[in-house]
């Protein structure tokens, strides 16, 4: 959490991460190159950075999009959510290199300005076999562009976690346009078999993963219980709740967490206002309910955070009758105060 | 759930040692992946041809000017061997933007002793030659130039490449990949050459141009990258073969090109 901004709020964490992605690429890109240069020595020095930095960027955004529904379905990788946007906008730079090298090399020093020329060199958009696939690569850079440049708590702060999110959720436009423009490119006149089968099982493996992570996510909002004659939802048992942690429930179509701290029960929107982040899934520290993606904290019993920061998210009523927990839909407007209710253990 | 305590806060500077164990393992799982990735993506290239461009280290060369359907130097090599080098221009261009202040002073140059300094592209018997600066470009005097002689007519399957790129400046320089690039460059004023490969994979070059013998570069734009058939009269002009065509004759083939 941060009152101000600044380019990189640094900590150990994210310094080790940030070793880690860097050693891998240049790993990656010197492997690339020596191998590429004794096994085929007739190559030249602008195919084999197109390739090396192509390839890998595509490598880097299968690891990035199979974060987010590894850390739904285990929250111990969420450490590695935590940084994603270091990896999400070295993706992009391995990804620019690639794009511009592919540019100056085939666009550039023409009779037409290169990036009109991307568009208008090959215009067989009629047919799949010859479609202008660097088209397709193109408008993928965009948005990974639009993305990196927007990785910072500044723009979302600025567009609204909404926009933002739905901004960034691009990158699975931009995944279909990069697997096209492979399949539709390269894999058209430099094919193995073994890249093609790689390139589907990565897909194979992301949209299964996203299809377990929705899957779990069906399970929390088939959790609602039945309303009582004044309307009140029952939703669990007290015990059911863990000392410091919650259990989410969907109420009126909004998920909603309930926390047990110090025997006390206290219900909230279960939407972090940083990134969105499942706030039932955090825990309960220094006091505070603790955003498992990056540690925003925010007090159970009145939604806002601890100032001197200012986030607040709404609230609800609950009551205990007859060993049943029961929460009023009707949320409170954000950061209402409301008396936890005791609940004994 | 083992390490079900563990809660992880990103500047608290704590991570639980199930949380270590699982992060360790997508680590080494990631640096398997990029492993395969480096093997599949580096290992299976498909091996490079050994043509060459001479870039950066510039040869002087002397020969007689022959101006149609393409600008080509023919340089006396021994006795009775000539070569015929193709002249180009930089980058995605043809020769003429560098031959143009020449032509002002010299009026035709047909058939005239030149000397050029550029950078020499070779592969399979072919030479070219890049001029990227006109005051490199001299006339001394003039000399003999060559006559075609018909080889009749011809029906040949290929892909249509630019010469520039296919023998020496790029690697590949064919191709879908490269389709843009070589539409650049033959629009620009790059000879078409058509490519064929036999079954013994020797290739055979053919200059393309118009019924007429006239050059031709953005009407056969569209026909290049892929594999096409063509036909025409056949024409010896040096060392290079010239095919007379009709572009809406030309017909595009639904297989892969045999030059992969």
């Amino acid at each position: 959490m941060g009152l101000d901004y600044k380019w990189v709020l640094w900590n150990a964490h994210k310094k080790t991460y940030d070793r880690l992605i860097l050693l891998g690429m240049v790993t990656y890109l010197v492997l690339f190159f020596v191998l590429s240069f004794l096994t085929n020595p007739e190559i030249i020095a602008e195919t084999v950075i197109i390739r090396a930095f192509g390839s890998l960027a595509i490598i880097m955004l299968h690891i990035i999009l199979s974060i987010g529904p590894l850390s739904r379905l285990n929250p111990r990788f969420l450490p590695l959510l935590y940084n994603r946007r270091h990896l999400g906008v070295s993706m992009f730079l391995a990804a620019l290199v690639h794009g511009v090298f592919a540019i100056i090399q085939f666009h550039a020093l023409g009779n037409s300005n290169p990036i009109v020329s991307v568009f208008t060199s090959n215009m067989d958009y009629g047919s799949l076999v010859n479609f202008p696939f660097q088209v397709l690569g193109f408008l993928a850079l965009l948005i990974l562009f639009t993305m990196a440049s927007t990785s910072h708590d500044f723009f979302l702060y600025n567009l609204s976690p909404k926009i933002w999110k739905g901004l960034h959720m691009g990158v699975y436009l931009a995944y279909a346009l990069v697997i096209m423009h492979v399949f539709l490119g390269a894999f058209q006149q430099d094919t193995s078999l073994l890249t093609v089968l790689a390139l589907f099982l990565g897909l194979l493996t992301l949209v299964s993963l996203h299809l377990k992570a929705a899957f779990k996510e069906t399970k929390i909002d088939g959790m609602a219980g039945a309303k009582d004659t004044k309307g009140w939802l029952a939703v669990c048992h007290p015990r059911e709740i863990t000392e410091s942690y919650a259990k989410i429930f969907t109420v009126d179509g909004e998920r909603v967490a309930i926390f047990k701290h110090e025997g006390k029960l206290s219900a909230i929107h279960n939407v972090c206002k940083h990134q969105g982040g499942p706030l039932g899934e955090g825990k309960i520290v220094d006091g505070c309910v603790t955003c498992p993606w990056h540690g925003y904290q925010y007090l159970a019993h009145n939604g806002q955070s601890p100032p001197p920061f200012t986030e607040k998210v709404k609230t609800y009523a609950l009551k205990i009758e007859n060993d049943m927990v029961y929460i009023n839909p009707e949320a409170f407007p954000e950061g209402t105060a409301v008396t936890p209710i005791y609940c004994g253990s | 759930m083992k390490g079900e305590n563990e809660f992880y806060i990103g500047y608290s500077g704590e991570v639980g040692k199930e949380t270590k164990k699982v992060l360790t393992r997508f680590v080494w799982t990631a640096v398997f992946v990029l492993l395969i990735g480096v093997f599949l993506f580096g290992f299976l290239q498909q091996p490079a041809v050994n043509s060459s461009f001479d870039f950066g280290d510039p040869t002087q060369v002397s020969g007689v000017y022959h101006e149609s359907p393409y600008p080509m130097l023919r340089v006396q090599l021994s006795e009775d061997e000539y070569k015929e080098i193709v002249l180009l221009g930089f980058g995605k261009s043809g020769p003429n933007p560098f031959l143009k202040d020449l032509r002002k002073k010299e009026g035709v140059l047909h058939g005239k002793q030149m000397t050029i300094e550029g950078q020499l592209i070779y592969y399979n018997g072919k030479t070219l030659l890049e001029i990227d600066d006109s005051q490199k470009v001299s006339v001394s005097g003039k000399g003999d130039s060559i006559v075609p002689s018909s080889l009749g007519k011809a029906t040949v399957a290929g892909e249509i490449i630019d010469p520039k790129c296919y023998f020496g400046v790029m690697k590949p320089g064919y191709g879908k990949i490269h389709r843009s690039c070589a539409a650049l460059c033959i629009a620009g004023g790059v000879p078409p050459v058509l490519v064929s490969k036999d079954e013994n994979n020797v290739e055979d070059y053919f200059l393309l141009t118009d019924l007429k013998g006239n050059a031709i570069h953005q009407d056969i734009v569209p026909y290049i990258g892929q594999t096409s058939r063509l036909k025409g009269a056949v024409e010896q002009l040096g060392g290079w073969k010239i095919m007379r065509i009709d572009i809406s004759q030309i017909v595009k083939l639904d297989s892969e090109s045999s030059i992969y």
